[in-house]
């Protein structure tokens, strides 16, 4: 094809040949390392869609309680002593700490000063000023989904 | 040298590559000051390309549901390795194509490539743009974000002021009678499987028009005789030029995924009070924003029904143009195309800005 | 209209014959109906001689009805006439009100309250009323036929009287079990050991009796918030005498204690802030046996609320030392009716320090050590907290989701306040191990604040990396287009 071709445009051209195809080399690779460390195993497997199944029907007894995360403040579900299940914020409404279940009281109890709510969320001792507010309880399947009401 | 052809001789010996090869030696694209224009066709099949990989690479983590379509893509924004760029450029590359095939359109339009014998690329490429549209709306509502969730509020409400097919039509948009998770796995649905079916088998169509028809000459090149025709050949020189042009779009994407990254919003709470200010997207602000300044009432008519008819005729009329433009294809100059075209971006132009001002 | 009000109080005048002949004729009525009952010998006539309506010329018929004016006792006491004779307890208020509902028209004009019937009426005796002929009546509190002036000690309803007139029926739990069986009945015996009781006992009429707190026609529930017993009124009640100078003055006791209390937590809490479960005078001094608490018992009476804390100081060094230097408990740091929201720079040596108060000398003070510790360690909790946000802010202006590590610092508050708590306890360790989680929070949310900044230069620099390559490929492209053009050019 080329015969008699100048060796100074010969040696242009193969080193922008030469330099592209690198530079294509690069380009993919920039491409392709975000989406293979897509695939990488994130640290948390799988999306965490817990946000209203509090937990398993399972899990619990009666005259227990267990706090979960519900959206971005903490919240407790109960089983009373009945058996029933109840759930309410689990920010104490004197200073925002989180509250418990307390089993030999068969209360809720905050921590911090000591306040006392009743197992319908109503505040019953201490210095909490206002009841905890109370959520739905569902139970679908196993799981025990909570809402607000 | 020797060993590219060297395999080239093996597929030819299988395949006869000469047909492909003398088929890209053939091809020209015409060559004059606004060319450029051209260029928007190849874009939008890039970004195509770019919705079509990104949004692959979601599905690999996304999940539908009530409980789960926020926090999942939550999570691919916040856990997932580049989850957060996948995710940009995927929301990002959905507007830009749309813009892009808005491009493409109207150049299409004010160059008269519709003309006779292309009508048949002009309605496969408005089909195209229905489509592009549906994908937008569709995907919007996959987040299950609070913006969303409204958005396709009000955007399915308006499908159900249709007169007698409307209400029918947005229950099964909907899968019924109000938005709800039900509707996020019909929108899923759609988003994935139907939509991305039907584009891909009505872009094939579309390209092999093209194709076959090769690329469409200016009007001016009417009367001019061969010999002042410019064009370069497709291959290599138009597709290096496209593939550059394509380069410089991946750069914008990325730049701006990373510099405005999409914002995730609020989960959808269906029972909350709706946001001040809810909007559509921007490519059906124009509509929304024209449909508020109709009168409640006009001519004894609803003024909403009205709206979305005149929009549906216009819309109509519109996909009709290589019709009603019947005196251009007979030779004579036909002014009114252009000044309907102008008006038209002039129309769009200013009611979306009034909707984007609009509190 | 002047006219048609001066009619119609003249045609009320004429419709009270007994009353206004009493007044028109200018002088005593001859009272038939008492002239013979006093020749029966009954009492109630006996003791109608002194009653303030005698002397004012209202007779028998008054109230009773009939004519007094004859002596034969069939027309004088003929019910067609109108005579009733021992009024129907239900009917007392309505009787009492012919006159005594009607302000301005006879009489001293204080006697004469507008509303009087109607105020009694709604009030929980004229309900009780309603509900039983038992029920209370003006004649409980007044008295029957010895009505006497309220200013005069020999009324039931003089303040030195008041209570023991109350009492009749509020001591009595057969008698209240009828009416409202929740409610004590140990009132009287308790107001006897306050403060006011002693006072009142001895015959000072001065302090609060029951009607100064409950008022006197119109008692209203305790639970109802027109009450002046309703936790929100109740600091306004007390101030009524406690805050006048001129009324408190021969007792020597201050009168800045509702100023004060307004300005304090519970004021704030109660009567800004509507928070019933914030205490009011009586949730400390005690209500119908008020007294200020004694130094020793300062402590349980603010446990009763701050339990946690009332359980930490009755466990600690101080409880002894304070009881020693007779001083007392929370008042000492917290004083009294001004309780400000605590903070933590109270713990210091000097400053807006209440330790200094007896701890003097920083330097060779044995107590020094665990101030200063726990001192640091509430301030390390909260600057770390603080530093902590202030790093999530930036990450989150960058752009960057970190709403997990915010999430977390709630927490960090849980710590916070329980290490605040058990400042109670004065020995830094225990502080120390209620703020450790704490700082455990603090440290991680710093940590992953630190890490999203990081990301967010990781994403830029690699953004910049990425624009190069792509750049240098479009040039390069660029370049080769040309070529590949010039070529076929030439």
């Amino acid at each position: 094809m080329m015969d008699v071709p100048s060796t100074g445009k010969m040696s242009r051209r193969t080193f922008l040949d030469y330099f592209l195809g690198l530079s294509v080399v690069a380009w993919l690779a920039a491409v392709l390392y975000p989406i293979i460390d897509y695939f990488r195993v994130p640290p948390q497997t799988e999306a965490a869609p817990s946000s209203v199944v509090a937990g398993s029907v399972k899990d619990f007894k009666p005259n227990s309680g267990k706090v979960f995360r519900f959206g971005n403040e903490p919240a407790i579900l109960v089983d009373t002593p009945d058996g029933k299940l109840e759930a309410f914020s689990a920010v104490c409404t004197h200073l925002q700490c989180t509250v418990q279940y307390r089993p030999d009281m068969q209360r809720i109890w905050c921590a911090c000063h000591g306040g006392v709510y009743d197992l319908n969320g109503r505040n019953i001792s201490g210095p909490p000023p206002r009841p905890l507010t109370g959520y739905k309880v569902a139970v679908k399947g196993d799981d025990i989904v909570v809402s607000k009401s | 040298m020797n060993k590219e052809s060297k395999m080239m001789r093996w597929l030819n010996e299988r395949y006869n590559l000469s047909l492909i090869e003398h088929f890209a030696e053939e091809k020209k694209v015409p060559h004059f000051r606004g060319s450029f224009w051209y260029y928007f066709g190849g874009v939008s099949l890039f970004l195509f390309i770019v919705q079509v990989v990104t949004g692959i690479l979601l599905l690999m983590y996304y999940q539908p549901g009530a409980q789960t379509a926020y926090e999942s893509v939550r999570f691919i924004v916040m856990k997932v390795q580049f989850g957060w760029l996948i995710r940009s450029i995927h929301s990002w590359s959905a507007n830009l194509m749309i813009l892009s095939v808005i491009i493409h359109m109207f150049s299409v339009y004010f160059t008269k490539a519709f003309r006779k014998p292309r009508e048949l690329t002009w309605y496969s490429g408005f089909i195209l743009l229905a489509l592009c549209l549906t994908f937008g709306f569709s995907g919007y509502l996959l987040p299950w974000n609070t913006l969303s969730y409204f958005a396709t509020k009000v955007g399915t409400e308006i499908v159900g002021v249709v007169p007698f097919v409307g209400k029918p039509v947005m229950e099964v948009l909907r899968n019924g009678s109000d938005v709800t998770t039900a509707t996020l796995t019909r929108f899923f649905a759609l988003h994935v499987a139907v939509l991305p079916a039907l584009f891909t088998v009505i872009l094939g169509v579309h390209l092999l028009f093209i194709q076959v028809q090769g690329i469409s000459e200016p009007e001016s090149w009417k009367y001019l005789p061969e010999s002042k025709k410019s064009h370069i050949p497709f291959f290599p020189n138009f597709v290096l030029r496209d593939v550059l042009l394509w380069l410089i779009v991946l750069n914008v994407l990325a730049i701006l995924a990373v510099y405005f990254p999409w914002e995730l919003g609020h989960k959808a709470e269906p029972f909350a009070p709706a946001p001040i200010g809810i909007k559509p997207e921007w490519y059906f602000l124009f509509m929304f924003q024209s449909l508020r300044f109709f009168p409640p009432k006009l001519l004894g008519v609803d003024g909403e029904v009205l709206g979305i008819s005149l929009f549906g005729l216009a819309g109509f009329l519109w996909f009709l143009v290589p019709f009603w433009d019947s005196k251009t294809s007979k030779g004579s100059r036909n002014r009114i195309v252009n000044y309907v075209g102008i008006g038209v971006v002039l129309y769009i132009i200013v009611f979306t800005v009034i909707g984007a001002r609009a509190k | 209209m002047k006219k048609i009000i001066i009619f119609l109080v003249f045609l009320a005048v004429i419709a009270l014959p007994n009353v206004s002949n009493a007044r028109t004729q200018e002088k005593k009525p001859v009272d038939k109906c008492l002239s013979c009952h006093t020749d029966i010998g009954s009492d109630e006539a006996a003791s109608y001689m002194s009653d303030v309506h005698f002397k004012a010329g209202v007779t028998c018929a008054g109230c009773h009805g009939g004519n007094a004016s004859v002596e034969d006792q069939d027309a004088a006491m003929n019910p067609k006439k109108g005579y009733i004779g021992v009024p129907k307890p239900s009917a007392i208020p309505q009787m009492c009100g012919k006159c005594h509902g009607l302000a301005r028209t006879t009489f001293r004009n204080e006697y004469h309250l507008d509303d009087v019937v109607d105020q009694f009426m709604s009030s929980v005796h004229g309900r009780a009323l309603n509900q039983s002929s038992d029920g209370p009546t003006c004649i409980s509190c007044h008295g029957i036929h010895n009505i006497a002036d309220v200013s005069s000690v020999k009324s039931p309803a003089y303040p030195t009287n008041v209570p023991k007139t109350c009492a009749k029926c509020h001591s009595n739990p057969d008698y209240m079990k009828k009416f409202n069986p929740g409610l004590p009945v140990d009132q009287y015996e308790k107001y006897l050991t306050s403060v006011h009781g002693e006072r009142n006992e001895a015959g000072d009429p001065k302090p609060a009796t029951c009607v100064s707190c409950h008022s006197n026609h119109l008692i209203r529930p305790v639970k109802d918030p027109r009450s002046p017993v309703y936790p929100t009124n109740i600091p306004e009640t007390c101030a009524r005498c406690h805050s006048n100078k001129a009324y408190m003055a021969e007792y020597h006791i201050p009168t800045d204690q509702y100023e004060n209390y307004k300005q304090s937590v519970h004021g704030i809490a109660l009567l800004q802030n509507s928070d019933l479960s914030a205490p009011a005078c009586n949730s400390c001094h005690g209500n119908h046996g008020a007294v200020p608490p004694g130094v020793s018992s300062v402590a349980s009476v603010c446990g009763t609320c701050h339990q946690a804390n009332a359980d930490l100081f009755d466990k600690s060094v101080h409880r002894a030392a304070f009881a020693k230097a007779k001083l007392p408990g929370c008042v000492v740091c917290h004083s009294n009716h001004l309780v400000k929201p605590p903070f933590d720079a109270m713990i210091a040596f000097d400053g807006g320090g209440v330790c200094g108060k007896c701890h003097k000398n920083m330097t060779s003070d044995p107590a020094a050590g665990a101030i200063i510790a726990i001192r640091w360690t509430l301030d390390s909790l909260t600057r770390g907290r603080k530093d902590a946000e202030a790093l999530l802010s930036r990450a989150e202006q960058l752009g960057m989701d970190v709403s997990d590590a915010v999430y977390s610092l709630k927490d960090v508050n849980q710590s916070l306040v329980e290490a605040r708590v058990q400042v109670h306890s004065f020995a830094a360790t225990s502080v120390e191990s209620a703020a450790a989680p704490g700082l455990k929070i603090v440290a991680g949310a710093q940590k992953s604040a630190l890490a999203a900044v990081d990301e967010y230069y990781f994403r830029r620099h690699g953004l910049g990396v990425a624009t190069l390559i792509i750049t240098l490929l479009a040039v390069l492209l660029f370049l080769k287009i040309r070529q590949i053009e010039r070529r076929n050019k030439g």
